[in-house]
């Protein structure tokens, strides 16, 4: 057993250090990896932990990314307080969104919430105005304490801290009252509201905090691409998180960044097969679901990452 | 006026029905909700492009090809994927079909790439003047055939012993299978029959929209038909197809055709919330 503190120490050593070690465009790799595993957090909460499956997490991330340029462009608000307050609003959508899950669940909530992310797409595209319709719209730089953060090995200074923090926030709440409710939610939502729970308010706030993940990872990624294209904010991109979350593994948050990693690496060592990854990607997500839904945390670290705990208490799939 | 908009959207009701029949009959059939029909539509169309570019037939026996090879895709599906996970979660059997989906159009644009290609009408485009109103007879066909197959299912559901044997697979497979229905044969052909379906479905409706990888999000559309109708229910798929159609040009007509697509989605999702049995659908107790 190695002591927390050394744990600790290491991984803050390790965060300084890495910057001086790797290339731009490796730390660019680097917290593209930390914001799409906040997306996936997301999924994680809202479809690993609470068992409701949602298609919605592109557009909470398009929101994210849109709200906090267009309060930045238009209003003059610097991005790290837009993109807070973004995802503070988002995450009102997606508790809103939540109240769904009273009269549906299953397919018709597949359904509903893919609905959901076609409406705001459409919306963003035809909000020309204010979003640049269908062309897009730049996203202006982040700027804090007089820096303006353009590059990655910049904004690595944002995006990871953000990431581990709101990482932590979700490990602690797994373990706590909330999570535990989420849980019992997931393994049977009749015997949780025999014991007491609140069954909606609980599952809507899953989705609330699926939307502010998504939000914040949407802000982050669109400071880190600086152009923002609706394009990107569609269902196929939903299907493409639910495979990051799928691949990684739903029920840990660690699974999150395992996914992420894999999805955001995996096109550099398939160089020469670029036009096939899509396809490598569908089959990734494919395989997985069939042979291995519980997806790579749950291969050998299990015990480690806080998977054994969750399967313990009653299987996932 | 009205009528020339009614006519046309009628056209594209019919295109929403023949898919939402897709899903209703896998629904009805199996039990599953298969979210990458749409992609198998469009693979489908792709699949006689195939016949026609990489093989070298001619358009018809390019047709075959595609019917063949989409029963066995059907067979594969079946086989491969829906078997293993009959016990899985519901969730794992959604993101499973919605993986399947997305195989088929990355496989798609991977092979064909990510252009859309041209796709010949089975009948004249040149519009016929009926009563004053024009019709094309090309969309007319898609019209025709949407009845025609839900003519067909409603006889093999309604009228032959193996319909009853399908849906009692469906409701109870224990107790089908004590009464000597083997089920599993039952499922595959139920995959069989909507791949090939899915394969028709996408001959038709290529031309019209453009056969590009992406053509399967018409699915979503195809899924507002099926809920429209109740999701249980061939004629409710049907209705619920030409209704959506007609609602979509009016709203496109009359209020703005950029918010067209946005009105039929938030039908889809007032319709699950209010009235999730669809307008003709019966009303499903669901026991706790």
């Amino acid at each position: 057993m190695i002591p927390r503190v050394a744990i600790c120490i290491a991984a803050v050593a390790t965060f300084f250090v890495t910057p001086h070690v790797l290339a731009e465009y490796h730390m660019f790799q680097i917290c593209l990896i930390a914001a799409t595993a906040l997306v996936v957090l997301g999924l994680v909460v809202v479809t690993g932990l609470a068992g409701q499956i949602s298609l919605a997490q592109s557009a909470f991330v398009g929101l994210g990314g849109y709200g906090s340029a267009i309060l930045a462009t238009s209003w003059g608000m610097p991005l790290w307080a837009s993109i807070p307050l973004t995802a503070f609003l988002v995450s009102l959508a997606g508790f809103v969104l939540g109240q769904l899950t009273l009269r549906i669940s299953g397919h018709y909530l597949a359904l509903a919430t893919m609905a959901f992310a076609a409406i705001v797409q459409l919306g963003l595209i035809h909000s020309d105005q204010i979003t640049g319709g269908a062309a897009g719209m730049p996203v202006p730089p982040f700027r804090i304490f007089g820096l303006t953060l353009t590059t990655g090995s910049r904004l690595y200074y944002v995006i990871l801290p953000i990431t581990a923090l709101l990482f932590l926030i979700v490990w602690n709440v797994m373990q706590s009252r909330f999570g535990r409710a989420l849980s019992a939610i997931r393994q049977s939502e009749t015997a949780a509201e025999a014991m007491g729970l609140d069954v909606l308010r609980y599952k809507a706030m899953a989705f609330a905090a699926s939307g502010f993940f998504g939000a914040i990872g949407g802000g982050l990624l669109a400071s880190l691409s600086t152009y923002l294209d609706p394009a990107q904010f569609g269902i196929t991109q939903s299907v493409y998180f639910v495979a990051v979350a799928v691949v990684g593994g739903m029920s840990s948050p660690f699974g999150a960044i395992i996914g992420s990693a894999i999805f955001i690496l995996l096109p550099d060592l398939l160089q020469s097969f670029q036009s096939y990854l899509g396809l490598v990607f569908a089959l990734l997500l494919l395989g997985f679901i069939v042979l291995r839904p519980n997806g790579l945390a749950s291969v050998g670290l299990s015990r480690y990452l806080g998977v054994a705990s969750l399967r313990t208490a009653g299987g996932w799939w | 006026m009205l009528a020339q908009v009614l006519v046309s959207s009628v056209t594209a009701g019919a295109v929403y029905a023949l898919i939402a029949l897709g899903f209703v009959l896998i629904q009805k059939g199996t039990g599953v909700v298969h979210f990458g029909y749409g992609d198998q539509v469009t693979f489908g169309g792709y699949l006689v492009l195939i016949g026609q570019v990489v093989i070298g037939l001619s358009f018809w026996p390019a047709v075959f090809f595609a019917v063949l090879l989409s029963a066995l895709l059907g067979a594969i599906i079946y086989g491969a994927f829906m078997w293993p996970l009959r016990n899985a979660s519901l969730l794992a059997r959604i993101i499973a079909s919605l993986a399947l989906g997305t195989v088929l159009r990355e496989f798609v644009r991977a092979y064909m790439g990510p252009n859309a290609w041209p796709f010949p009408f089975l009948l004249s485009q040149t519009a016929v003047s009926v009563a004053g109103v024009l019709v094309v007879p090309a969309n007319l066909a898609i019209v025709v055939v949407s009845f025609a197959v839900l003519g067909l299912l409603f006889l093999l559901f309604e009228k032959t012993i193996y319909g009853k044997a399908i849906l009692a697979a469906c409701d109870n497979q224990i107790g089908a299978s004590i009464v000597g229905v083997r089920v599993s044969t039952v499922f595959l052909a139920i995959w069989i029959l909507a791949s090939v379906l899915a394969t028709i479905a996408g001959i038709l409706v290529a031309p019209l929209l453009t056969l590009s990888p992406d053509m399967g999000l018409i699915g979503i559309k195809g899924f507002t038909a099926a809920i429209l109708g109740g999701f249980n229910s061939l004629l409710g798929a049907v209705l619920g197809g030409i209704t959506l159609g007609i609602l979509e040009g009016l709203a496109g007509t009359y209020i703005s055709s950029a918010l067209k697509d946005m009105i039929s989605y938030s039908i889809l999702i007032a319709v699950i919330l209010v009235r999730p049995q669809g307008l003709l659908g019966g009303l499903m107790i669901r026991k706790v």
